[in-house]
């Protein structure tokens, strides 16, 4: 839907009846959406935002300031795919908000916060939503000996590139213990951040460059381990319009598969009590659940413990559709309870599959004193002895 | 004073996160799920407290500004849209369960506090106990609900939800707080009396009399296990009779009747729908054989249905706003009317007649209130919201109904300003005065919803 915002969605926007599920955990016993949850108005739930794109629709109101901050007060995180009630309707509705995020930066009222993403994004020494100067992966590919062809590509991604490089040192460390055949490519941004802010007029631009870019390397198979990454590359790149044969993978895939395939054995112990955080790209967006879990629970010593709200039903870390930039504080504060409800499991280790979903709740780990260890699965696995035979990757 | 001025005030009042008058907000405050047309709105607000309701009181009648409480907002008949602009007060904020007392079953809760919630927090906290709900969303408050004389799961063994209330706190224009029922009393809010009792006329007054803050509510012990007889009859003249001998039983949990054209099948048939209980299976079978041969001498029959179907009734709160997407339009109608059990077969006919006329798929239904002293039956019809003509042919048939049910000796249920009308034409003379009456003396400002049961 995303592919051409002036689609179908105007067409199928009025279905919206505002009934409220959108708002509310499965049983009903909270409300699930961030932003309705904060601001409380009706105005901040899904149908209030449908009911305002409706109206700039039908030219009953018209584009401003306000409309916009509604539009972009909300996370993205799907709480409302999961429970309207509406068939058809429902897969569209975090599409249609990010179609409406597109008209207002068309109308020019994209919030200032959020258009630092596409300013640094665009601007040629950085390419990045974090305005690092670019790194082409050159001086990582001589570090870890990587050939200019592979079979697979890891595409990076910028959390973890210019963020949380040791998640990607940690990816970087497993895949070359996994005899992956895999390399690096000079990756430009892959536009989650934009995509999810409306401010899409260069990204097909940059999806053919990193298309090209993977291409060029010869791959077959691109691996990511960013949950937003993952989803835009098999989700939004080919809205887009993207043309690509490889196949994308989360790192969270390819060790459930070797851990399936016998080939990966661990042989040290995490002797910790974890919980596990749904990051909403991979969960609700992707619907991938049990994968993660599958190999947590494979990981010596581990004791998996679940969050009230988990799987489709799981609290936004609040870090996405551009919250985190644009809402700093509630972002935060959304994290907050994330680990207020990890602490109620009584884990220590609250870890996720997502480096932007780890900043967040790192972030809010240290500013309230929650004392969590904040730490993505693949690090859990680069501190453990492990085995790998056989592989033929 | 001037709109700053008044903002400025509500803002120092309940914070200024929590009061609006930015025109996204109004926008959407203007406007409900119903086919009503949108009236403008000056203020949102949105009070966490009594103490908070009482001041913003204070201030709209000081001001004279039209003060209008909102709860779900899910009445679809436009009542909590302004008529004469001022103030939407969205009681959402106001979501406490204060108390639950488990032995004299009822609970105590501020008037925000949705069905969903209310529902969730005795499943986790006191799985002996259920709550009346509505055949509405969880979004719906469970205040709104009663207040409206609601009707839903549990009304037809103990009447509607508006009769289940034991004792309102209720802030009256002046920013006075006042406690009605046993709580007037005693600290417990277990009972409407012994002592006069002015709660009902805060029911269905649709915030014309004061603000509801806090409501104690019965609640019900919640059975071991709960089945579906589903029963077909294909004449509605014996429908009366049926229920009211199924009443007599006293088997019957819930009762519901179901009419609909679409699919083809459905078509010239009652569906009756009767939620039995027990504590075992082989109480309930035996339950379910003295329905079926009750179904059979009133020439109906039972019907076995798939699990689906069942659990779609068995689902609480129901999914009633289904309805809404009927035809892909996201609106509809939900016209109710209480009428005497002797109506049901001429309120299908009448369902039928203004349905078909205005090009609208028939689908009707009812639920029994209080062993068979009342239905509550229901016509919805839906609407393409994205047609503005659809959205009147709606408001259309919505008049005719109201109109053709006082005709035959029902009232229209929450009824849109146009229906109120109806009603108060229809009223007794007297019964109009003492209304007129009770709320110039309650409201000499008339801030309270004006417009609503206004008589001239």
């Amino acid at each position: 839907m995303t592919a051409n915002p002036e689609q179908d969605w105007k067409d199928i926007i009025h279905r919206c009846f505002r009934c409220g599920y959108c708002k509310f955990t499965y049983d009903y016993s909270d409300f699930n959406c961030p932003s309705y949850k904060k601001y409380r108005f009706e105005t901040y739930s899904t149908g209030g935002r449908l009911w305002l794109i409706y109206g700039l629709i039908t030219g009953e109101i018209s584009w401003s300031q306000g409309i916009a901050n509604v539009l972009y007060a909300c996370t993205t995180c799907g709480n409302c795919l999961e429970n309207c009630r509406f068939d058809k309707f429902n897969d569209f509705l975090v599409d249609i908000i990010e179609a409406a995020r597109a008209e207002a930066v068309k109308n020019g009222f994209c919030p200032e916060k959020q258009k630092a993403l596409i300013e640094r994004i665009e601007n040629p020494e950085m390419y990045n939503p974090y305005g690092e100067q670019n790194s082409n992966n050159e001086d990582l590919k001589k570090e870890y000996d990587l050939p200019d062809k592979a079979k697979w590509v890891y595409f990076i991604g910028c959390t973890s590139n210019y963020r949380q490089t040791n998640l990607r040192d940690a990816t970087l460390r497993f895949l070359k213990k996994a005899n992956i055949d895999f390399t690096l490519i000079n990756e430009h941004c892959c536009c989650s951040p934009v995509i999810r802010t409306g401010q899409i007029e260069s990204v097909k631009d940059f999806i053919n460059f990193n298309v090209a870019q993977i291409n060029a390397a010869g791959a077959l198979k691109v691996i990511t381990s960013c949950a937003g990454c993952y989803r835009t590359l098999k989700k939004d790149w080919l809205k887009f319009g993207a043309d690509y044969e490889f196949q994308i993978y989360h790192t969270v895939d390819l060790v459930n598969e070797l851990l399936d395939e016998g080939k990966l054995t661990f042989q040290s112990e995490y002797k910790k009590t974890v919980t596990y955080h749904d990051p909403c790209h991979l969960g609700r967006h992707m619907e991938i659940y049990d994968v993660p879990r599958e190999v947590y629970k494979q990981i010596p010593g581990i004791k998996l413990v679940e969050m009230k709200r988990n799987r489709e039903n799981a609290w936004c870390c609040g870090a996405g559709g551009g919250v985190k930039i644009g809402y700093p504080e509630w972002s935060l504060e959304i994290s907050k309870e994330r680990l207020e409800e990890a602490n109620a499991t009584g884990a220590s280790v609250i870890s996720s599959v997502c480096p932007f979903c780890r900043t967040n709740l790192s972030d809010a780990n240290d500013i309230f004193d929650m004392n969590f260890e904040v730490i993505d699965l693949i690090e859990i696995i680069d501190k453990l002895d492990f085995e790998i035979v056989d592989t033929k990757h | 004073m001037n709109a700053i001025n008044i903002i400025k005030e509500l803002e120092e009042i309940v914070g200024k996160e929590f009061a609006s008058n930015r025109s996204e907000d109004l926008y959407i405050y203007s406007q409900d799920p119903g086919a009503s047309l949108s009236r403008p709105v000056d203020f949102v607000v949105m009070p966490n407290t009594s103490k908070e309701v009482q001041k913003i009181l204070k201030l709209a009648n000081r001001e004279k500004i039209p003060i209008v409480p909102m709860g779900g907002g899910l009445t679809l008949s436009g009542l909590v849209i302004p008529v004469k602009r001022g103030i939407v007060m969205d009681m959402k904020r106001m979501n406490k369960i204060i108390e639950v007392n488990e032995l004299s079953r009822f609970v105590l809760i501020e008037a925000g506090v949705t069905t969903g919630q209310l529902l969730a927090y005795l499943n986790n906290n006191h799985p002996d106990l259920q709550p009346p709900i509505p055949d509405a969303p969880p979004s719906a408050t469970i205040a709104g609900n009663a207040l409206i004389h609601g009707s839903g799961y549990l009304s037809q063994k103990f009447g509607d939800h508006g009769s289940m209330i034991n004792g309102l706190e209720v802030v009256l224009p002046n920013g006075e707080l006042y406690k009605l029922g046993s709580c007037a009393v005693s600290d417990y809010w277990f009972a409407r009396g012994p002592i006069p009792d002015f709660i009902g006329m805060f029911i269905s007054s649709f915030g014309t009399m004061g603000i509801i803050t806090k409501l104690s509510i019965k609640l019900f012990p919640k059975p071991k296990l709960r089945n579906i007889v589903f029963g077909l009859n294909k004449d509605p003249t014996l429908l009366p009779e049926l229920i009211s001998k199924i009443t007599f039983t006293d088997l019957a949990e819930d009762i519901l009747l179901g009419i609909q054209d679409k699919p083809d099948w459905m078509k010239g048939y009652t569906f009756i729908i009767v939620y039995i209980t027990g504590e075992s299976e082989e109480e309930l079978n035996s339950k379910t054989k003295i329905l079926k041969k009750m179904y059979r001498k009133a020439k109906s029959r039972y019907m076995k249905v798939p699990n689906r179907i069942e659990n779609i009734f068995l689902e609480k709160p129901q999914f009633a706003a289904g309805a809404a997407d009927f035809r892909k339009g996201g609106g509809f109608e939900y016209v109710g009317a209480f009428i005497p059990l002797q109506l049901i077969p001429e309120m299908i006919e009448i369902g039928t007649k203004i349905s078909i006329k205005h090009e609208i798929v028939p689908t009707m239904g009812a639920r029994l209130i209080g062993q068979g002293h009342a239905a509550m039956f229901f016509i919805s019809y839906s609407f393409n919201r994205s047609d503005p003509k659809d959205m009147k042919n709606a408001r259309d048939a919505l008049h005719e109904t109201n109109k053709a049910v006082l005709e035959i000796g029902g009232i229209p249920w929450k009824a849109e300003l146009d229906g109120q009308k109806m009603i108060l034409e229809k009223m007794d003379p007297n019964y109009k005065k003492l209304l007129k009456q009770i709320k110039n003396l309650l409201d000499p400002n008339g801030i309270m919803n004006p417009g609503n049961w206004e008589v001239k």
